[in-house]
């Protein structure tokens, strides 16, 4: 028996440039884009940009949060727009099918405030038999 | 896909670490139930410096008009710490587009399987588009 889990709204930030530079360590993404605003102003952004991969991590680990470690058999993540310091991001889960064998299709936006869509995502994954903690 | 112009442009190995997931998990905000399996982003750590060389001498495109396009992964097995992963990296396409307000743009996608180097099993499989704005 698979039990639908609560998927409440999970937010992050204002985000700042030491997390955009802590990723960046962690991943090894030193692409200067993302930490020297010299040079991410001489390519006309206002500011350094967040890795896009810093918020398909962040929506990766939303849905682990809201469906269990390991839950995941595919995740594609869409970038819509880019991320800056000062952003408060915001990730719902819009739809959850569940399919036979105790699984299930979902979809993820990941939004700057309320409404402004920075990333869409789909995943599909395992339903646990309990309730993550 | 599968096809004559399939390209293999990488291949090497990557030892995976319990204290380099707990900083990946960390730098995320991330608290791992299991801390010795990799989250499912981990595999970024991995091709780093492939990407990094993907970027300057492969597709040798300019940063500045280059974005992350799309990212998609499929999970066959955990990724777990201590084992080391055989990577292989090949082009899937590499072609012109318009673009929606009708400049032209380089779209790439390049694919990338992750195996468990010990078994030879496929442990998952990962594809990011990159776009290249025309100037």
């Amino acid at each position: 028996m698979t039990v639908r889990p609560e998927t409440p709204t999970l937010c992050w930030g204002p985000i700042t440039r030491t997390d955009l530079v802590r990723y960046a360590g962690a991943s090894g993404d030193f692409n200067p884009i993302h930490h020297d605003v010299p040079f991410a102003r001489a390519a006309g952004m206002p500011d350094v940009m967040a890795q896009g991969m810093y918020s398909a991590g962040l929506v990766a680990s939303a849905l682990e949060r809201w469906f269990g470690q390991s839950c995941l058999l595919s995740y594609r993540v869409r970038f819509r727009a880019p991320v800056w310091p000062g952003d408060r991001l915001v990730a719902r889960c819009d739809e959850l099918e569940e399919l036979e064998g105790g699984r299930a299709k979902v979809k993820v936006t990941f939004s700057r405030g309320d409404d402004e869509l920075v990333l869409a995502a789909t995943a599909s994954l395992r339903l646990s038999e309990e309730v993550p903690s | 896909m599968t096809g004559s112009d399939e390209r293999i442009i990488g291949e090497w190995r990557f030892r995976v670490e319990a204290g380099k997931i707990a900083e990946f998990a960390r730098a995320l905000g991330a608290d791992l139930k299991d801390p010795t399996i990799a989250p499912p982003t981990f595999t970024v750590v991995a091709a780093a410096d492939f990407v990094e060389r993907l970027v300057t001498d492969i597709l040798k495109v300019d940063r500045k008009r280059t974005l992350h396009g799309e990212q998609s992964y499929e999970y066959i097995a955990p990724i777990r710490a201590g084992m080391t992963l055989a990577c292989k990296a090949r082009i899937l396409s590499d072609q012109m587009k318009s673009g929606r307000q009708g400049g032209r743009m380089r779209v790439v996608t390049v694919a990338i399987d992750y195996s468990d180097a010990a078994s030879g099993a496929v442990l998952l499989r990962e594809t990011m588009t990159t776009i290249e704005k025309e100037t």
